[in-house]
């Protein structure tokens, strides 16, 4: 017993000494203090995906001396979001980070409550709530969205490259969603960039109502597995869990597979080995951006670019089939990718389906 | 170490009167449990006495974190009710967690949709109760099959009503993200359209959150307990839940017993549900509650299966889960802590000789009947 007593005596004597290594939070309440707070919604802060993304987007904030302190909270229920929000707000924070759908609704209500704190929401949409009068929109508030088409650009200009049959093809969720008809297009304007005798094979879950196209792994898998019969050889898949059940199809019958949003190498282990990449929207550097645009508009220089923001698009690393990717491919891309960012080459892809 | 910790055990005993005196090892295990977690927060890198005040004054530093914990207090007294009640028919109802969630969906579906069926605006007076009825009753059924299965095919509650939660979550995920999903174009998430504004439970106080489902919460507290010690309904339940045999041979239904115990359980459990979506979120979502239904098991226990116990129970682990934010905010420690320190006072509960030895507390003679085990 008494070696007990030893050990436990040992660990509480640790325990004063480690706290002595963890920063301290400024006064944030300070004028001079710029302090960012993110709130993530009920997944992990490393959950590889939004979360993690943006949070690194704080990070890199702080590192590059825009924010003087950073810090997050978990959310671990959905009814928590206000209060989450509501505790960076009480502490005088400058900006807050919330990242997700989900939290729209709350920080649009925070933003109209706290006009002196500006808020970022991701992927939470413009006009909130829900309506097109721009009047509606806050001027603390800004949606970091993403240009899609480019995103999609990228990989279908990679998969018309990396294709032996000429046939590619994507799954998509319903066209009638601006975001992933932009995503379905551009992905067929980059393969034709590529190859413009290429067959694309683009396909809409349409047929179905709101409440299924995004959810619908079967069909997904299905409309994949047609496309390789026909000979594609590359398949992107983008829409939710629709597409999803694309990629892991594509990968099950050995083609190569694309996913969407994040690098889906990470969230969909089973398609790992054969995920070619992934048509990213690229959350950190987004962040980063609009918390340094936050602190020049404290500071009186621009205003906040309220409403909507334009992101950045990317695509993932090719991973475990880094060499199976030909060196001019990669060359490629990276020359395409800054030529995208430049504006000297344009997807073509309007905003909304004509 | 163990000497002193002997003198507080005793020195406690003594001093307080003899009611408060079966909640020594509760307490003695909160804070044995309090004073680990806090050695799990030095050595997850945080500091320990900055950790609990955070705790502390999330929970209850002012009015708005006292709403909050009573918010987070709501759903679990609600659950650990439910859980408690069917402890003391001697049934362990582990299905609490899908009897929640299915309360949650109904209501949420009588919320938005029932005035469009009816094709008026209904009163609230009606809308509301209506609500939590539907929901409630929803859980009662769901918790009835497992109950009926135990007492006529003899099949094992623990069994069934773990089987029911994976059909209940897996059903309420295959309806949020289809039928009742809410059909907004920009909704990318598994939730339901908002409830009708008469279906909305109204908050206590103008700017805070905390609502009429709380003292909805306490009086059904009360309620229960006026069911198992004031009434004949009750006296049977308590009295199956002893001892079975003795109960049939005293001409007690006990098959009938069993089926309305559980059905009571999950009508409890229903409510946890219904009144997060009434009173608070005024929708259901998916991924809101997890773990109410298994917090609730611990909170029962915790509260020694009474209605007042489990009160108690129900604000501590709510005061926990709230002051959680803010011990994170000031510390930058995982949430998760929280939970570590819950499963320490479960395990320390549970196991209560240890408690009993390191504080030198004898067994009390009284003994608290839980479940009848495997064989029952």
């Amino acid at each position: 017993m008494k070696k007990l007593y030893a050990v436990v005596a040992i660990l509480v004597l640790a325990a004063m000494l480690i706290p002595a290594c963890t920063p301290t939070a400024p006064d944030c309440t300070l004028p001079e203090v710029f302090c960012v707070g993110m709130v993530t919604d009920v997944g992990k802060i490393d959950d590889k995906s939004f979360n993690q993304s943006a949070w690194e987007g704080l990070q890199a904030a702080r590192e590059a001396g825009v924010a003087d302190w950073v810090q997050y909270i978990e959310t671990t229920d959905a009814k928590d979001y206000d209060k989450n929000i509501q505790t960076f707000a009480d502490a005088g924070y400058d900006v807050i980070v919330t990242v997700g759908f989900a939290l729209g609704e709350a920080t649009y209500a925070a933003a109209a409550a706290y006009p002196e704190i500006y808020f970022i929401g991701i992927d939470q949409f413009q006009e909130w709530p829900y309506d097109d009068d721009p009047s509606n929109d806050l001027a603390n508030f800004t949606s970091l969205n993403f240009p899609e088409d480019q995103a999609g650009f990228l990989v279908g200009a990679l998969a018309a490259m990396m294709s032996d049959t000429g046939t590619i093809g994507a799954v998509c969720g319903t066209d009638a969603v601006p975001p992933v008809w932009r995503f379905g297009e551009g992905y067929r304007a980059g393969a034709t960039y590529i190859n413009p005798d290429i067959n694309v094979l683009v396909v809409y879950h349409s047929d179905v109502g709101f409440d299924k196209t995004f959810t619908d792994p079967e069909w997904g898998a299905a409309t994949a597995g047609s496309m390789i019969d026909q000979g594609a050889d590359v398949i992107f898949g983008a829409g939710g869990k629709t597409g999803n059940g694309a990629v892991i199809e594509a990968a099950a019958r050995g083609v190569y597979a694309i996913g969407v949003d994040t690098d889906q190498y990470y969230t969909l282990p089973e398609a790992a080995s054969m995920m070619l990449s992934s048509a990213m929207k690229l959350i950190t550097p987004g962040v980063a951006e609009l918390i340094s645009l936050a602190r020049d508009a404290q500071n009186g220089g621009a205003a906040f670019p309220a409403g909507n923001y334009n992101g950045q698009a990317g695509y993932a690393p090719y991973h475990d089939l880094e060499d199976m990717v030909p060196q001019d491919v990669k060359d490629r891309m990276e020359e395409i990718n800054a030529m995208l960012l430049s504006g000297e080459l344009q997807t073509g892809v309007p905003p909304v389906k004509p | 170490m163990r000497q002193l910790a002997g003198k507080i055990g005793e020195g406690l005993k003594n001093s307080l009167p003899s009611a408060v005196n079966s909640l020594l090892v509760p307490l003695l295990a909160v804070l044995t449990a309090v004073v680990l977690g806090g050695i799990v927060i030095a050595l997850a890198g945080g500091n320990p006495f900055l950790a609990y005040v955070g705790l502390f004054q999330g929970a209850f530093g002012n009015a708005r974190a006292i709403s909050e914990t009573a918010i987070w207090a709501t759903p679990y007294i609600f659950a650990g009710l439910a859980v408690a009640l069917a402890f003391k028919g001697g049934l362990f109802n582990i299905g609490a967690e899908g009897q929640l969630a299915f309360g949650a969906v109904v209501s949420a579906l009588i919320g938005y949709a029932l005035p469009g069926w009816l094709g008026f605006d209904l009163p609230a007076i009606i809308h509301i109760p209506f609500a939590i009825l539907c929901g409630g009753l929803t859980g009662a059924l769901w918790a009835a099959i497992p109950g009926f299965l135990k007492a006529y095919t003899g099949g094992h509650e623990v069994i069934n009503t773990i089987m029911m939660n994976y059909i209940a979550l897996n059903l309420t995920s295959f309806l949020l993200n289809g039928p009742m999903k809410d059909p907004n174009p920009n909704n990318v998430i598994a939730r339901t359209p908002v409830i009708a504004e008469s279906a909305r439970l109204a908050p206590l106080f103008e700017g805070y959150r905390i609502h009429w489902g709380f003292l909805l919460a306490l009086l059904v507290a009360f309620l229960v307990w006026v069911l198992l010690w004031k009434t004949t309904l009750g006296f049977e339940i308590r009295t199956v839940g002893a001892n079975p045999d003795a109960a049939r041979y005293a001409g007690i239904n006990v098959k009938r017993t069993i089926v309305l115990t559980m059905a009571l359980s999950g009508l409890l459990a229903g409510m946890a549900g219904t009144i997060e979506v009434t009173a608070l979120n005024h929708r259901h979502e998916l991924g809101f509650s997890i773990g109410y239904g298994f917090d609730a098991i611990a909170i029962a226990l915790l509260g020694k299966t009474h209605p007042l116990g489990v009160v108690i129970a129900a604000i501590l682990f709510g005061a926990m889960r709230n002051g959680a934010t803010r011990m994170q905010f000031l510390t930058q420690i995982p949430v998760d802590v929280i939970s570590v320190i819950q499963a320490l006072i479960l395990l320390f509960v549970a196991a209560d000789a240890i408690i009993r030895y390191i504080y030198r507390i004898r067994a009390a003679s009284e003994r608290v009947v839980l479940t009848r085990g495997w064989g029952g």
